[in-house]
C-alpha cells in the first residue's frame, strides 16, 4: 500500500473562501473534497492517508508557511506527496510550487499540478509539476493527469511531456551512440535536406523588446535611477532577497546628494559586494545624477530609486518587476530611467 | 575550366598501432610495443627553465590520475628528423599536408604541471573515464618538469611545447622502417568558387574551427605563429594532420582542444567519412576568437564570406573555451545562414549542477541547429587511485591528487570536447530529488 498525503487550499477542503484565506495549516485524516476522486483514480494500491490544507494568503504570504505545511505532511509518513491541482490560482499555485520544491528537497517523492501560466511553476525549482486545466471546472481531467503522474513517479519512472510534465526539465549528461562530430555532420546534412527544426539544444525563448524612442530633450524631463544591484538601506528593511528575487523595493533620495558607505549596502548574491559597499554609488550613481541635475543636463532627478536583485531571477518575476516599474514611474511623471546592472 | 585548380597530392597516413609500452635503455618500436629511453626522451627538452624533466607512462586501466594536464601530442613524423612535421615550430614554416606521415596511433606525449592561467585538468586512466577524455584511451608518456624559482613562465611554456613536438617526432621516427598496420588516404583539398559546386552534385560541406586567442598561455599557434589578431584562413585536412595547428592554451580543461585533437580533428574525420558519398569536403576555415565584440563581428563576417567564396553549402562550427567563445560560434552561424550556408554549431551546455539553468550563454539568433557536447557543471565522483602524475594535489578541491574526490565535468581534460571527440550529450529528465 502506497501512502499518499494530499495538499489542498482552504477552498477545496471546504474551510471557506476569501474570508478564510488567512487560515493557518492544518491536517485531517483521509481524503477530502477532490482527494476522494483522486483516491478513486489511484485505486486500491494507494491510500490517501491525510489531507493538509492552508489558507491562500497564509500559504503565499507567510515565510514560514511552507515549513509548517511540510512538517504536517511528513508527520503523516507519506510515500508520495500529491499537491493541488492549483489551476491558474496564483497564491494557491505559489504554495503548491513551494511545497513541491521543499518536499523534493527533503527527499520525498512529490508531484504538483497547475496550469502552465501559474506563477507557482517557477517556485517548483525543477521539482515535478504536471499540467492542470485553467479552472476547477476541469477538475476531472486534471486529477486524471495527476493520478497517472503519481503512478509513474512511484514506479520510479521519469515524467515526460506525455505525462503532462511542466517546467524546465533537468538536462543531465548521458553517453550518445556516436560522437558529437558525427552527430553534427548528420545534423548539417539534415539541415541541407530541408529540416530547419532539428537540434540537440532547444533555443531559449527570449523576448525581443523594441527600445522606446530617444528622449528629445533630457533637460526638460524627470529621470529615475533604477537598478538590479540590490542596493538597500543597511538594515535591508524590506528583506530584499540576494538571489531569485520575488520582489522589488524603492528608497527615497529626496534631499540627498550621496549614498554613504555604511548607510547603504548591496545584498546581491551574484558578485563580491566589497567594492559596491565601499562606494554604493557605483551601483546607484546618485552623485553623478545630482551633478547632471545641477548642470541642467537633466530636468529633475526622480525622488526615489527602484531596486531589486537580478541574480537567478525567474523570467516571470523579472517581467512582472518591469511592468510594475513602468507603471510606478509613469504615474510619477518620469520620462526616462537609467538602469544600472551588475 | 580547371575544376580541380588546387588538386595536388593528398596525404597518406602510415599508421602504426601502439598496443603496449615500456621504459627501457633504448627507444624502439617493435611488434606494437613502444619502448622509450627516459634519458633519450628527456634530452629533447633543451630549455633550461624547465629544470629537471621526468618521464613516465600512464596507460589505460592503470590506477593512475594525471593532474594539471597542459597539452597532448600524437607522435608523428614525415621522415628522419621530422622532415617538416609541425611546420613553423619543428619544421620550416611551409605549407604541409602532402606525401606520407607516420603515425604512432594509441600513444600520446602529455605535459602535466603548473603554468600560470592554466586551469586544473584531470584524467583518470581507469575505465569509467573512457567516455570523458581522449587521454583515458591512449598510452600517455607523461612529461613532468621542475622549473627553478623566479623563472619566466612564458619561456617554460615555449620550451615545453618545443620539447613535446621534438619528442613526438622522435618517437614516431622509430617506425620509419616498419611496415604500417594500416594506411589511410586523405583527399587533397578541392577548391570550388561556387556553392552547389560539389562533385557529383553533392553539397560542399566544411568545418569552421575557432581557435582560442587570449594571449600567453591561452593562445593557439598556426605554422608556429600565434593566431591572435589574425583573420580566418582556409586549410586542407592534411595540414592539420601534419601539425600546422598547435595548442598553447591551458584554460577550460573540458573545453580545451589539445594538439592531439587538431592532429585528429573529429569533425574533419566525420566529414571525410562521408566525403564522396553524402557530401564533398570543402575544407577547414580556422578563425581566431577575439575578446572584444567588434573583433568578433569582424572575424565572423570575414569567415562567413570566406566560406561563401570557397563554395561552402554548409559548415560545422567548433570553438575552444567557455561562454565567451559561444558568441563566436553563434555569430558565425548567423552570418552563414544569412548567406544561405547551413550551419551547425557544437556547444557545451552550462545548465548548472542540477541541469535546469539556461544552457547556452549566447545562442544564435537565426541559426538553430546545435549539437550538445554535455553539461559543464554536472558532478562526477572519482575513486581513490594508487598514484598521481603532474602534481601532488588537486587545487580545485584542495585534496591529495590520489584521493577520492568529486569534480565537475568541467575539470576533465576534453570531456566536453568542442571539436566533437566525445559521445557526451544532454538528455532531459525531471529531477526526482533535488541536488545536494
Amino acid at each position: 500500500m502506497t501512502r499518499v498525503v494530499h495538499y489542498l487550499n482552504q477552498f477545496f477542503t471546504g474551510v471557506g473562501g476569501e474570508d478564510a484565506a488567512s487560515t493557518s495549516p492544518a491536517r485531517t485524516d483521509g481524503a477530502v473534497g477532490p482527494g476522494r476522486k483522486l483516491q478513486a483514480l489511484l485505486g486500491d494500491d494507494f491510500e490517501v492517508v491525510a489531507t493538509v490544507s492552508c489558507g491562500d494568503d497564509y500559504a503565499a504570504g507567510e515565510p514560514k508557511a511552507v515549513d509548517e505545511i511540510l512538517a504536517l505532511v511528513k508527520d503523516a509518513k507519506p510515500d508520495v506527496v500529491v499537491i493541488g491541482p492549483a489551476f491558474s490560482s496564483g497564491r494557491y499555485g505559489l504554495a503548491c510550487g513551494r511545497l513541491a520544491a521543499a518536499a523534493t528537497q527533503a527527499g520525498l517523492a512529490a508531484v504538483a499540478a497547475m496550469h502552465p501560466d501559474n506563477p507557482g511553476l517557477d517556485e517548483a525549482a525543477g521539482a515535478p509539476v504536471v499540467r492542470s486545466g485553467e479552472a476547477a471546472r476541469e477538475m476531472g481531467p486534471s486529477l486524471e493527469t495527476l493520478a497517472a503522474a503519481v503512478r509513474k513517479l512511484v514506479a520510479g519512472e521519469d515524467l515526460t511531456d506525455a505525462e503532462g510534465r511542466l517546467g524546465k526539465p533537468a538536462r543531465r549528461n548521458r553517453v550518445a551512440d556516436e560522437n558529437a562530430a558525427r552527430r553534427a555532420v548528420a545534423l548539417v546534412l539534415a539541415r541541407l535536406g530541408g529540416d530547419r527544426e532539428a537540434t540537440e539544444v532547444p533555443l531559449p525563448n527570449f523576448d525581443q523588446v523594441t527600445p522606446a524612442a530617444p528622449v528629445e530633450d533630457l533637460s526638460q524631463v524627470t529621470v529615475a535611477l533604477v537598478s538590479e544591484g540590490a542596493l538597500v538601506p543597511a538594515a535591508n528593511p524590506d528583506k530584499l532577497e540576494s538571489a531569485r528575487a520575488t520582489r522589488w523595493a524603492h528608497y527615497s533620495v529626496e534631499g540627498r546628494d550621496s549614498l554613504p558607505s555604511g548607510e547603504f549596502i548591496s545584498v546581491h548574491g551574484g558578485f563580491s559586494t566589497v567594492a559596491a559597499n565601499e562606494d554604493p554609488q557605483r551601483i546607484v550613481p546618485l552623485d553623478v545624477a545630482r551633478e547632471l541635475e545641477t548642470e541642467g543636463a537633466i530636468g529633475r532627478l526622480h525622488g526615489e530609486y527602484l531596486v531589486t536583485a537580478g541574480n537567478g531571477t525567474s523570467v516571470g518575476n523579472a517581467k512582472r518587476f518591469g511592468t510594475e516599474w513602468v507603471a510606478d514611474l509613469r504615474k510619477s511623471g518620469v520620462r526616462a530611467a537609467i538602469l544600472t546592472a551588475t | 575550366m580547371a575544376e580541380n585548380n588546387n588538386a595536388g597530392e593528398g596525404l597518406r597516413r602510415l599508421v602504426h598501432d601502439v598496443d603496449a609500452v615500456a621504459l627501457g635503455d633504448r627507444t624502439s618500436y617493435e611488434s606494437g610495443t613502444l619502448t622509450v629511453s627516459a634519458d633519450e626522451a628527456a634530452a629533447h627538452f633543451t630549455e633550461e627553465a624547465l629544470g629537471q624533466v621526468r618521464l613516465s607512462w600512464a596507460s589505460p586501466g592503470e590506477s593512475v590520475r594525471i593532474v594539471k594536464i597542459l597539452d597532448a601530442v600524437e607522435p608523428r613524423t614525415k621522415g628522419p628528423g621530422g622532415a617538416g612535421i609541425f611546420p613553423g615550430l619543428l619544421g620550416p614554416a611551409r605549407p604541409q599536408g602532402r606525401g606520407e606521415t607516420h603515425v604512432l596511433r594509441g600513444a600520446a606525449v602529455v605535459a602535466a604541471g603548473f603554468l600560470p592561467r592554466a586551469q586544473e585538468a584531470v584524467v583518470d586512466m581507469t575505465p569509467p573515464m573512457a567516455d570523458l577524455s581522449p587521454l583515458a584511451n591512449t598510452h600517455n608518456l607523461v612529461v613532468e618538469f621542475d622549473p627553478p624559482p623566479g623563472v619566466d613562465w612564458a619561456v617554460v611554456s615555449a620550451g615545453l611545447r618545443q620539447g613535446m613536438l621534438a619528442l613526438a617526432a622522435h618517437l614516431a621516427g622509430t617506425t620509419l622502417d616498419a611496415p604500417p598496420d594500416h594506411e589511410e588516404t586523405l583527399p587533397p583539398l578541392r577548391r570550388s568558387g561556387r556553392s552547389g559546386g560539389g562533385q557529383d552534385g553533392l553539397p560542399r560541406v566544411g568545418a569552421i574551427t575557432n581557435l582560442q586567442t587570449q594571449g600567453t598561455f591561452k593562445e593557439t599557434f598556426v605554422y608556429g605563429r600565434s593566431f591572435t589578431g589574425a583573420l580566418p584562413t582556409l586549410l586542407g585536412p592534411g595540414e592539420l594532420d601534419d601539425g600546422a595547428v598547435v595548442s598553447g592554451q591551458f584554460g577550460h580543461p573540458s573545453l580545451k582542444n589539445p594538439t592531439y585533437l587538431y592532429q585528429n580533428h573529429p569533425v574533419v574525420a566525420a566529414l571525410l567519412e562521408r566525403h564522396g558519398k553524402d557530401l564533398d569536403f570543402a575544407g577547414v576555415v580556422i578563425s581566431p576568437e577575439p575578446v572584444d565584440q567588434s573583433g568578433k563581428e569582424l572575424v565572423c563576417a570575414h569567415a562567413a564570406r570566406l566560406c561563401a567564396d570557397a563554395g561552402f553549402d554548409a559548415a560545422v562550427l567548433t570553438k575552444e573555451g567557455g561562454g565567451n567563445a559561444d558568441a563566436d560560434v553563434a555569430l558565425k552561424m548567423d552570418r552563414l545562414e544569412e548567406l544561405g550556408i547551413a550551419a551547425v554549431g557544437l556547444f557545451a551546455e552550462m545548465a548548472g549542477p542540477d541541469g535546469t539553468g539556461p544552457s547556452i550563454v549566447v545562442p544564435p539568433n537565426r541559426a538553430t541547429a546545435m549539437v550538445s557536447t554535455g553539461n559543464y557543471d554536472e558532478k562526477v565522483e572519482l575513486a581513490e587511485v594508487e598514484r598521481a602524475l603532474g602534481g601532488a594535489r588537486v587545487a580545485l578541491v584542495d585534496e591529495p591528487a590520489t584521493a577520492r574526490m568529486e569534480l565537475p565535468t568541467a575539470a576533465f581534460y576534453g570531456a566536453l570536447s568542442p571539436l566533437g571527440w566525445g559521445r557526451l550529450t544532454c538528455g532531459e529528465t525531471v529531477m526526482r530529488t533535488a541536488p545536494s
